[in-house]
């Protein structure tokens, strides 16, 4: 019985940390809503806007791959 | 010379319902296996390599036979560019071609970025990308991480049974057993080792060049104490905005290697995942989402690594005007 409460805790701490993504979403979101604005108004600048976008992409999604790897290190390591 | 006419609907759409129907009558017959997923890279040998003094035991593991087998890749294509170049030829055709053109594109993309210093730093940038992206790709051919050899499983874990398919070859089944197959080859990105090993040269090969680029006065990225006595509030807060910049150097190793394994980890176990549920069709869509996945990733480890050391060289003065 023990090891099945702790086997569930693992599941419920793997979800919990997920709730981490929801920021990184946010964020991509707005990054995504900037640069298309930019990309609207001046059609020209979309090298340039698009490389940053990516780069602001990648650094917002690293904070729910921190989460994801929270989420792994629970599931399968510990 | 009538197959070659153009048709409305291509020719190959045939192979891709023939694989479906392939795919069907093979899930049929070995229903998929619940995959077997862990975070460390497994051991191919039992008996370690060699053993260090302080680290321990070495062992020969699956990420590392791709890394062998992904550097022959490399070599062969750079010798391939190579011959191809002595010829003499002014257009380079082939192989060559695509490959002039890639280094093409990333060497004008370090020149818009890097400026002078682009000889630095385009060696640095180039390698890192086209290592990436090659261990991201290779682990997306079919079958890549399905050949290995059979174990059997310590007591109390999951297991599957074993058939013979042939004389010396055997495969599991989704039956429950006591074994399990350790893979020959599995994805470089998804060992931390591989991940923090990049992510160490490409933090320490930015403070080099910075040291290279404007002397030892770099060392003021860090600790700067030259406001610190002529304006007095002001110089603190320099002082400890520098050390931020320390710590966020340490934090950069850590936002390297989790983001590049974090997303390549997730994309293999999705692939695993969702080839042991909805084993038809799925796989190839997810296959194709990884293929951009894999693209993205080694061309931000890449483009992280050309702003930060391009950010080293620029010294503190062009820095000044918008920190005050």
């Amino acid at each position: 019985m023990e090891g099945n409460i702790v086997l569930a805790a693992k599941f419920i701490g793997a979800g919990l940390s997920m709730i981490g993504a929801l920021g990184a979403g946010i964020g991509i979101g707005l990054s995504v809503q900037g640069a298309l604005e930019g990309m609207a108004r001046n059609p020209d600048t979309y090298g340039t806007l698009f490389t940053n976008m990516i780069l602001g992409i990648a650094f917002s999604e690293a904070i729910a791959i921190y989460c994801l790897v929270i989420a792994f290190l629970m599931l399968f390591v510990l | 010379m009538e197959n070659v006419s153009p048709r409305r609907h291509g020719f190959y759409r045939w192979f891709v319902l023939a694989f479906i129907v392939l795919t069907v009558v093979a899930v049929s017959f070995f229903p998929p296996v619940r995959p077997h997923i862990l975070v460390a890279s497994e051991h191919i040998t039992t008996s370690p390599l060699f053993t260090l003094p302080v680290i321990g035991s070495v062992y020969l593991t699956n990420t590392m036979t791709t890394l062998l087998v992904v550097d022959i890749l490399i070599l062969l294509l750079a010798w391939a560019v190579h011959r191809s170049m002595s010829k003499g030829g002014l257009m380079p055709g082939g192989v060559a071609g695509v490959v002039e053109a890639g280094v093409e594109a990333l060497y004008n993309l370090t020149e818009t970025t890097a400026g002078r210093y682009t000889k630095m730093i385009f060696p640095w940038f180039a390698t890192f990308m086209i290592l990436v992206m090659f261990s991201n790709l290779i682990a997306l051919i079919p079958g890549f991480e399905a050949f290995g050899s059979l174990e059997r499983v310590k007591a109390g874990e999951h297991g599957n049974a074993a058939i013979q398919l042939l004389p010396g070859v055997m495969a599991i089944t989704n039956q429950p057993g006591e074994f399990v197959v350790v893979s020959w080859f599995r994805g470089m990105s998804t060992d931390l080792n591989f991940t923090v090993a990049l992510a160490l040269i490409s933090v320490i090969t930015t403070q080099i060049i910075g040291f290279k680029v404007q002397g030892w006065r770099y060392i003021f990225r860090f600790f700067n104490v030259t406001t610190l006595f002529n304006k007095p509030f002001f110089g603190v807060m320099d002082f400890i905005v520098s050390v931020l910049e320390l710590i966020s150097q340490m934090a950069l190793i850590l936002s390297f290697a989790f983001r590049l394994f974090g997303n390549m980890f997730a994309g293999m176990v999705l692939l695993f995942l969702v080839a042991s549920m909805v084993p038809v069709f799925m796989p190839s869509m997810i296959m194709t989402f990884e293929f951009g996945i894999g693209l993205i990733q080694a061309f931000v480890f890449g483009m992280l690594t050309l702003v930060f050391m391009s950010q080293a060289t620029q010294g503190h003065e062009s820095g000044e005007e918008h920190s005050g």
